[in-house]
Parts: C-alpha cells; structure tokens; sequence
C-alpha cells in the first residue's frame, strides 16, 4: 500500500491515482505485474427502463374510441359538417405527441420533433375541409410549420451536438428568434401577395443582431466570458 | 396498519411521515435510496444468500412491498412477486428504483468477494430499520454455512411473527408537543461541481480507527459525531472562501438523528428527524476550535426529547391538517416537489448521518469485519456523509455525483493533521 504524498492518506492498493487530489500512486518499491483487485466491481448497472404500458394502452384506447365515435356520430347523426375530423386530428396529434413519451422512449429527439410537425400539419389539413378554400394551408400554414419544424431540429441539434453551455444556449435563441421574426412575416406578405420586405420583423432583428454580436463577443474573450459566468451563474 | 376485506385479509401500510415525502421526489435519474453493507471474512455464496434472503424477508413484512398510488396518499401494498434476487455487486450502485418495474420491489441485495449490501427506498424504513434486516440475513446466512448465531441486538428471529410495535408509524404516538417550533430555513451554501453522467455514484470510503478518532474528538472537548461535523462544516467554509461568490452563506449540515433513543419504539420504519447544525462566516472567520465547540454546544441545546419532540410535532401538523389530507395527491406532488427543491434542498450544505456503533452477537463478531452505509445519490450536485463504526473500526463513506472531491479532501486532510491515520477506498477511476 501507498501513501498520497500530497493528503497524508493510505491508498487502497488497487487505487493508482488519490482520489481526494489525483496524484498518481508512485511506488518504487511496489512493483505490480497486475493491479489488484478493487473492492468495488467494474461492472456498471442499468436502472431497468419502465415502459408505461398501461398508461399507453389507455391512451391508445381513448384516444381510438373518441375518434371512432365522433366520426360515426357525424357520419350519421351530425351530418351537416365535417366536424369530427377537428376531433380526429387533435387525437392524432395527441397520440403523436404522446409516442415517444409512453410507447417508444428511446424515439430520436430529431424524428420525435419530425413527427411532431408532420402531425401538427396534418391536423392543420383536416381543418382546411371545414374552410372555404384550402389556399391558406398550402401557402401560409404548411410553410410556417416546416418552417418551425426545422428550427426547432436544428435546435435540438446544436444544443446535442454543438454546445449545451448557457451562454451558447442564448445565442441559438435569438439566431433562431430572429430568423422566426423574419420567416413569418415574409410568409405572411407572401400569402397576401404584398411587396416582400420586412417591417416589424426588421426591429426584432435589429435587436437581436446586437446581442448576438454581444454573445458573440463574450465567447470570444475568455476572461470577459468567465467573469459573466461567475456574476450570472444560477 | 390497516386491514381490508376483499377475498381474504389483506394488510396494506399507510407511508410514515418521513416515508411520504421521499416518493414525491422519484425523478428518472432520483430515487431515495440508501446502501448499507457487511464485509465479511469468507467469500459471499450467492445461493445461500438467496436462501437467506428468502428465509429472513417473511419476518419484515414492511420491506417485502411494493408502492401503490390512492387518491390523497401513497401506500405500501405487501408484495408476493418472486424476489428480491440477489445480484452481483455493480459499480454504481444506489440506482433510482421504479416503482413500476417488473418485480415492484423497493430492495436489492448485492454480492460481490466478501460483501454482502443491502440498498433500500426510503420509504420503507431507516438505516436502523434496514440494518435489523442486513443483520438478520447475515446472520441466516451464517447459519445456512453451519455457523451458530445468537438472536441479539439487530438479528432478529425469523421464526417469531413480527410484533405490531414494529410496524407502526412511531411519529404519530409521539408528535403531542403542545406548540410546533419553526424550522430553520434560508439559502445556505451549496456546492457547485461539475455533474456526473447519469447513472455514476463517486464514492471515497474513508476507514478510521474509532479510539484515534475518539483521542482526537476528545482533544477538542467533543464527541465523534460532533467532531466529524464540525470537519465537515469546516471543510465546506474553506471551500466556500476559496471560491468567488458574491456573499457568504451560512455553512448547513442535514443531520438525522435516530428518535428511537429518546422515544421508546421497535419500529423498523422511519424514526428520524433532522437537525442542521451550521456555522455563518458572515458573523466572522471560524477557527476550527470554534466550529467544534459551536457544534457541541448546539447538539447538546437540540438534541434532546423536547426539542425533538416539537420538531415531530411540527412535521405531523401538516400531514393532519384536514385540508392538507382532501387535496388530491398530484396536486400534493406538485407543491412538495416545488417545496423541496426550492427550500428544504437549500437549505443545507451536506448532508451528514452517523449511525454510530454497531453492537452484533458476540458469535457473530469472528465472522464479520467492517460496515459501512452511504446515503445514495443526492437530490442535488453536493456530497453526502455516512458514518459507522464496528469494533474498532470506524468507515466515513463519502458518495456524490459530482467530479470534484474539494470536500472530501480537506476532510481527510483535516483528520491525518489531527493525527488520524486514514485509509482510502474509491471507486473513482
């Protein structure tokens, strides 16, 4: 056995570094062909993964019945609208939503927010059979929610991937805060056919290029960036 | 204790005070869970610790449950799944456990060389509860290998029924203060370090000697658990003046103590109550003389069957409030969990228990030769500190998910300078 030179205490022989300060166990005197066992395992354990299968069947079943009853309802009964398919998408968004959470929990977070805004515009589409014309679907509504489908990926991505520090995480904010301003008021201009140039959407980005440029800034400069830390730390 | 009929008695435990409030705070990555292991002299055999286990889990009917949700109140429902099967040991151990996992058990028992573990939820009972239940399977086991062993101390007889005595929330018997003291409350300091990935436990195991402790508490006028405490705050003072902060916080520690030496009880649930000694460098820079004797004399002012009393006190007017009971339970979660992560979780430092010496029949002793107990994972990133002592051997063990071991280190160094020798036993890699 070996003493830590720097804490004064006796390491457990399988130990080869101190773990109270991490200086390496030098032992001349000791010389080890194979390190001893350790008086703990090296095998590391897994909580078991809980399926919420109850609440899944549930969820299934509900979710089923009130599209099932509600569909024959109008076809028989209410007919004079298609009034049911408001019921039948919210059960299919609801069900989309709740997949990953119940069914699937190892569902990628990237198709989980694909599926997401597949589900959320479908449901918009079913909405458009209740509507005069569908041309608000296909030139404001469908854009606007790929749109924000695709923001929120690349959300998840730099954040996963990238960086998940808080700094980083606010300055993905408001890049993608600023491109939201700027891809719905263009779209909106779009869909009412009016000259494509930005208005409101110009002081939001205006404001959010400064601070931008200010995070930018203080993740350039590590000094300046360590003191915002240690002042705004939570 | 209660009893319904449906197609035959069956018995079902209302949680104990203290056991409520533990599954609010179950998160994918939180469980309340604790270990307590034996070491023993001979290699484990798992077949016959599996008999053992068998053998001893008919008399502990509260720990052979499973957890069941009512309307207002959770409870425990006894559970006759096959199990709890004993497992080889692994490195991290004081997994969360669900309580809808396949077996609905809220125990494990683990193996590895000479190590026999026991890890349980919370809610089930105390480390005094579990450790009649590891003794009393260490002990069968003992037997099962042709060894004899006395029931005495914490081995019980698993032939006899358990008595009701030790089934009881003993809190409710005792919570009869005429007025319900506040408890102490405010930020304190807490430990910033760097978050383990899911599912790590660093653990540093400290192994004393208890006379060169007891030499050492006595220099400075004090007992083992109040010197040991006051290392502990003193180590997080230092680290809270080397860091940057803005402001100081007071420096708190989380300490159980075990109500059953003042309230007379056999219960095998919980029976503890918390008190937080604690120091403010705010009023002043503490030598460490100051903080042992600062300890000492707020254990000796606390700890005793009148405060404690008013403390149970406090702690059961909630649970009896009548409004309080009608409000439905994920409402209750809701409010605890926001409570207790923004109040009661701040409002220490560290968490220190010490379940002091351990008495095993003297047939026993040759087979036997360390304990130790570790608090699991924390609700939050700080560290948690477990004591216990056997013969002459005392076991500090420190567990944490964080990767920095600041506190642990000026703890150990403060020991070996008062003359300690300390040997160290970690996980960390």
């Amino acid at each position: 056995m070996s003493y830590c030179v720097n804490c004064g205490v006796k390491l457990d022989a399988s130990l080869t570094r101190c773990p109270l300060c991490g200086t390496p166990v030098l032992n001349p005197n000791e010389f080890r062909l194979s390190a001893p066992s350790s008086p703990f395992p090296e095998e590391k354990g897994q909580a078991e993964v809980v399926k919420s299968r109850d609440l899944a069947i549930l969820l299934l079943v509900v979710l089923l019945s009130t599209s099932a009853v509600c569909g024959l309802l109008n076809l028989l009964v209410f007919s004079r609208s298609a009034w049911s398919f408001y019921v039948i998408g919210a059960c299919l968004l609801i069900g989309v939503l709740a997949f990953p959470a119940v069914i699937h929990t190892h569902f990628s977070i990237y198709c989980c927010l694909l599926c997401d805004g597949m589900a959320a515009a479908f449901y918009q589409y079913m909405i458009s059979f209740n509507t005069s014309g569908r041309e608000w679907f296909f030139r404001l509504a469908l854009p606007l929610t790929a749109f924000v489908t695709v923001l929120a990926i690349l959300f998840a991505f730099l954040v996963r991937k990238i960086s998940s520090a808080f700094l980083m995480v606010a300055l993905y904010c408001f890049l993608e805060l600023a491109a939201l301003c700027v891809g719905i008021e263009l779209l909106i201009r779009h869909f009412l056919c009016l000259p494509l140039r930005l208005t409101w959407s110009a002081i939001l980005l205006a404001i959010c290029t400064v601070i931008v440029v200010a995070l930018i800034t203080l993740l350039a400069l590590t000094p300046l960036r360590n003191e915002v830390r240690k002042r705004l730390h939570f | 204790m209660q009893t319904t009929q449906k197609t035959s008695f069956r018995i079902w435990y209302k949680l104990d005070l203290s056991a409520i409030v533990y599954p609010t705070l179950q998160r994918r990555d939180f469980s309340s869970v604790y270990r307590l292991s034996v070491l023993l002299t001979q290699d484990i055999q798992p077949d016959v610790l599996q008999h053992a286990v068998n053998l001893s889990l008919k008399r502990f009917p509260t720990y052979k449950v499973s957890m069941r949700k009512g309307l207002f109140w959770r409870y425990l429902e006894p559970n006759d799944r096959p199990g709890p099967f004993v497992c080889p040991d692994v490195r991290n151990f004081c997994m969360p456990m669900s309580f809808h996992s396949k077996d609905g058990y809220l125990i494990r028992f683990y193996y590895y060389g000479r190590r026999i573990s026991l890890e349980a939820h919370h809610s089930l009972g105390d480390g005094t509860g579990a450790m009649y239940l590891l003794q009393t399977v260490t002990a069968v086991y003992l037997r099962l290998l042709g060894h004899p062993v006395t029931n005495q101390y914490f081995v019980m007889d698993i032939d006899e029924q358990p008595d009701p005595e030790e089934l009881e929330d003993a809190y409710m018997r005792y919570a009869n203060a005429q007025v319900c003291p506040q408890r102490p409350a405010g930020k304190t300091y807490r430990i910033r370090g760097s978050r383990e990935p899911f599912h790590t436990l660093n653990v540093i195991d400290g192994i004393l000697s208890v006379q060169e402790v007891a030499a050492a508490a006595h220099k400075y006028g004090a007992s083992i658990t109040e010197y040991l405490n006051a290392v502990l705050l003193f180590s997080l003072l230092q680290k809270q003046e080397e860091e940057f902060h803005r402001r100081l916080r007071p420096v708190r520690i989380a300490m159980p103590v075990n109500l059953r030496r003042f309230f007379p009880s056999k219960t095998l649930r919980n029976f503890i109550t918390m008190v937080y000694p604690s120091v403010d460098p705010r009023l002043g820079t503490y030598t460490f003389e100051e903080v042992v004797l600062h300890v000492h004399r707020y254990m000796r002012y606390y700890i005793n069957e009148k405060f404690l009393r008013g403390d149970i006190t406090t702690n059961a007017s909630t649970k009896r409030n009548p409004l309080i009971r009608i409000v439905p339970l994920f409402i209750k979660d809701f409010f605890v969990r926001i409570f207790y992560a923004r109040v009661q979780d701040r409002n220490s430092s560290a968490g220190l228990t010490n379940m002091g010496a351990l008495q095993v029949p003297d047939d026993m002793k040759p087979w036997l030769e360390r304990f130790d107990i570790y608090m699991g994972i924390p609700y939050s990133r700080r560290t948690n500190c477990a004591i216990i002592s056997y013969e002459d051997v005392l076991t500090v063990n420190f567990a944490s998910c964080i990767r920095e071991a600041d506190v642990e280190r000026r703890f150990f160094r403060r020991l070996v300078e008062d003359g300690i020798k300390v040997t160290i036993e970690s996980n960390r890699s």
